[in-house]
């Protein structure tokens, strides 16, 4: 299916859409273009459309864990509250600023515009249900023309969500483009490629490394890549906090970005790593039973996986391993290299003395994104500045890793500021100071 | 009896001090793979677990690592008294057997080793010895000579699977192979043909077979996997090709459904098209079901559903307890057979979901239990953003 001008077409004619797609595109820019309130609008009636119930249907079909919470966030994020908020941190008060510069006395002043970027090709993996369509609704609201590529296995809602869209505002559509190309048709995606000014890709490194091959070098790229967050803990721990953490892991199954996949701790000695594992134990196995999944194959297919594990490790020659459950487990280990965890429940856990915390993350830097740091409130300060120093991006607290905090940067940048360009325009002052300048 | 046990069992004491004893040779399998009525559970129930209790001391003495793994458990073979300890013999999952190869005699002395085919990462490795073969083999000829499989009267096969050729490995191109032995074969086309260095479907070509010998005196049988039969009717269908089979012809399907599960049909709409394009009735399509790990042969009755033969016991397992969970509840399926000592599969679980049905809930006539297969585990559609995790899940990202 491939949405242009806000009809829908079949697949079979992309390479006539698209060939018809330069001349349309040129039309669209030569109009009035696209101001953010429309956006803001079209959004903030959507989110109505959501808090009335209009979509229950389609998100209990997603059949995800905590549906109910995903609709409330939705909810709060999609109300014109948020989004002006959103706009005014990442990009000032006036949204697309279009102001004089004030440079010392004698200095030429100068025209500032922000403006969309032109042309946004979107390549969404299928990393999170409607992620292509924030994608492009980031890109709307920056006022670009936005062509999205469909991941491959997308299951419908992006488009659904785009189509609801333009359906309340139906002046979106010269501004948004969807394709279903699949990723083998590269001279498709290549010709996608070469009408934009910038590719916002989400994905894994195969996903971005590929998009770098198939740009022009001079075509802003956007990537937004996968990253690694972990758990710090320096102190004793009081339990409420244990508590928030296994929450955390077990319910993000650490298939976040911003999921905990190591627990570190600021010791050198071993024998506290078992210790920690010995308390932490009961609590994440508790909120694991809790929060067990919802249907009998992914049970089953997490305590087959323990069983074989379990197995193969005990004819390697090693011992029954404590702390494992089908459900959960943690893993002591001696080194401290920041690494993926095997997921669902089971999670490392490693000596990191705070000496130590730059030149261990420094090796994980381009993966490094959030730090869940617990420690003695005195001692914040200075951990806080290490873990920044090391490079990263998100501090926040043990059990709230992966909430989402209205203006918050995405790894490290604000991506509104990425999809515009700004503009100088030099103003009549400069003609008549012709050659004088320096 | 009980001099017979003695007579082919040596109680020896392990090197850890465990009791166990070591068979010499497994003749209550022999005795259980010669019964006549291949579905009277409740009469073998006997001779079931002492053949399973032969099997697991035999395979304890010869692979190292199914002591230590039964060792682990605190089981000994010993400890095999009667049905209900078969839920205590610890299981092995058949993901172990795609990571290890266990085998009880040296690889080159056994006759035959078969790999799962693998749909995804590594294939498991299987070993027969001369005996499990014999015991296969008369199970094979008791259910087809049941199921009127077997007969002089020579027939033309088409296979919709691969062209066997000496490097293929696979349990599913033997077993495809195997079946069109059970009359004398007068042809064989095959849908996947071997050129040029690698396997090509040709439907063309089996389409082409199948008109041909529709007008023959002779039946014609196809065997293999039930999605390119599903494609080949459907091919047939939409250019109009209608056959009507000699009397006797039989569609015969086994090895699942593969990678076209999104395609998976409705058992019914496929009969329908069955009778469309080919006039077979619903009576002479046969459905197999078997697995590697569990090589006993199971098809399907008159109502299409899968009796559990003497040869084999079925556990319902709770997926987190592993518990078992009484018929009509679903689980994990565990198999478990005495066939086979050349790899420990006495006890296998699968990573099939499914339900074991009582067998007077089929209607069929047979009261042994049926199986009903729900599908894989599996964390469906998992969506994931954390570095390097859905390389380690073995999703295809997004490449472009």
């Amino acid at each position: 299916m491939i949405l242009a001008n806000g009809k829908q077409y079949e697949s079979a004619l992309q390479d006539r859409l698209l060939g018809e797609l330069e001349e349309r595109i040129n039309a669209t820019l030569a109009g009035p273009g696209l101001e953010p309130e429309t956006v803001i609008a079209a959004i903030d009636a959507l989110g109505r459309r959501v808090e009335a119930g209009d979509f229950d249907a389609r998100i209990a079909a997603l059949q995800i864990d905590g549906a109910e919470q995903y609709r409330d966030l939705a909810i709060r994020l999609l109300r014109r509250d948020h989004l002006e908020f959103k706009l005014r941190t990442e990009l000032g008060a006036d949204f697309r600023p279009d102001y004089h510069t004030a440079p010392p006395a004698g200095l030429p002043r100068l025209r500032v515009l922000a403006r969309p970027l032109g042309v946004l090709l979107h390549i969404a993996a299928g990393n999170a249900d409607g992620l292509p369509a924030f994608s492009v609704a980031e890109g709307l609201v920056t006022g670009n023309i936005n062509i999205l590529k469909l991941p491959q296995a997308d299951n419908g809602l992006s488009l659904e969500i785009l189509q609801a869209l333009l359906e309340i505002e139906p002046r979106l559509s010269d501004y948004l483009y969807v394709f279903d190309t699949p990723s083998s048709d590269l001279a498709a995606i290549q010709k996608m490629a070469a009408l934009s000014d910038g590719i916002v890709v989400w994905g894994g490194e195969a996903a971005v490394a590929a998009v770098r091959r198939l740009a022009h070098p001079g075509t802003r790229l956007i990537e937004w890549g996968h990253r690694l967050s972990f758990a710090y803990l320096a102190g004793p721990r009081p339990e409420a906090e244990l508590r928030a953490l296994a929450e955390h892991i077990v319910t993000t199954k650490q298939l976040l970005c911003s999921s905990c996949q190591v627990i570190y701790l600021d010791t050198e000695d071993m024998g506290a790593v078992r210790a920690f594992c010995e308390r932490f134990w009961p609590i994440l196995e508790g909120a694991a039973l809790a929060h067990r999944p919802s249907t009998i194959g992914a049970v089953a297919e997490l305590s087959l996986r323990a069983r074989t594990d379990r197995l193969e490790a005990l004819l390697d020659g090693g011992a029954a391993r404590p702390w494992s459950s089908p459900l959960c487990s943690l893993l002591p280990r001696e080194d401290s290299a920041l690494e993926l965890s095997p997921m669902f429940g089971s999670v490392p856990v490693k000596p990191l003395p705070r000496r130590r915390i730059i030149p261990v993350l420094r090796q994980a830097k381009p993966y490094l994104q959030t730090a869940g740091l617990g420690c003695p409130a005195e001692e914040r300060e200075e951990l806080l500045k290490l873990l920044v120093r090391a490079g990263l991006t998100r501090i926040t607290y043990p059990g709230g890793m992966s909430e989402t905090i209205p203006g918050e940067a995405h790894d490290g940048a604000y991506p509104l500021r990425r999809y515009l360009r700004m503009v100088d325009v030099a103003l009549p002052e400069v003609s008549e100071a012709g050659r004088k300048l320096p | 009896m009980e001099v017979e046990t003695r007579s082919s069992m040596v109680y020896s004491i392990g090197k850890d001090g465990n009791r166990f004893c070591e068979v010499i040779s497994v003749k209550y399998r022999r005795k259980l793979f010669s019964r006549r009525d291949a579905y009277d559970l409740k009469g073998s129930d006997a001779l079931f677990w002492k053949a399973a209790r032969e099997n697991c001391a035999y395979v304890y003495a010869r692979c190292p690592e199914y002591r230590t793994i039964l060792d682990d458990a605190g089981f000994s073979p010993a400890d095999l008294q009667s049905m209900e300890d078969l839920a205590r013999l610890p299981f092995l999952p058949t993901a172990l057997f795609k990571r290890r190869r266990l085998f009880t005699l040296p690889r080159w002395r056994l006759p035959l080793v078969v790999s799962s085919s693998g749909t995804s990462g590594r294939a498991s490795q299987i070993g027969f010895t001369v005996g499990d073969l014999w015991a296969g083999l008369k199970m094979v000829l008791r259910i087809c000579r049941l199921r009127k499989l077997l007969s002089w009267r020579p027939c033309h096969y088409v296979v919709l699977g691969y062209q066997p050729r000496h490097k293929n490995r696979t349990g599913v191109s033997r077993t495809a192979f195997g079946v069109t032995l059970f009359t004398p074969a007068l042809s064989r086309t095959y849908a996947l043909r071997w050129k040029n260095g690698d396997y090509v479907l040709d439907l063309e070509g089996v389409q082409n077979a199948i008109v041909k010998h529709a007008g023959s005196r002779f039946p014609l049988r196809f065997m293999g996997f039930p999605a390119y039969a599903w494609f080949l009717m459907k091919r047939m269908e939409e250019q109009g090709v209608r056959v009507r089979l000699p009397r006797g012809s039989k569609l015969m399907l086994g090895g699942g459904w593969k990678q076209f599960y999104a395609e998976q049909v409705d058992k019914g709409e496929f009969y329908a098209l069955a009778k469309k394009v080919l006039g077979l009735e619903e009576n002479q399509i046969i459905e197999f079901f078997g697995a590697v790990e569990h090589p006993i042969f199971y098809n399907d009755c008159t109502r299409h559903h899968f009796h559990v033969p003497i040869y084999s016991r079925i556990l319902i397992r709770d997926p987190v307890s592993f518990e078992p969970v009484p018929n009509g509840t679903p689980g994990l399926v565990n198999l478990i057979s005495p066939m086979d000592v050349g790899t420990p599969l006495l006890s296998v679980m699968t990573d099939d979901l499914g339900i074991l049905h009582d067998g007077c809930s089929c209607g069929c006539g047979l009261e042994s239990p049926w199986l009903e297969l729900l599908g894989r585990v599996g964390l469906q559609d998992i969506k994931t953003c954390a570095a390097g995790a859905s390389e380690l899940l073995n999703k295809v990202e997004v490449t472009l």
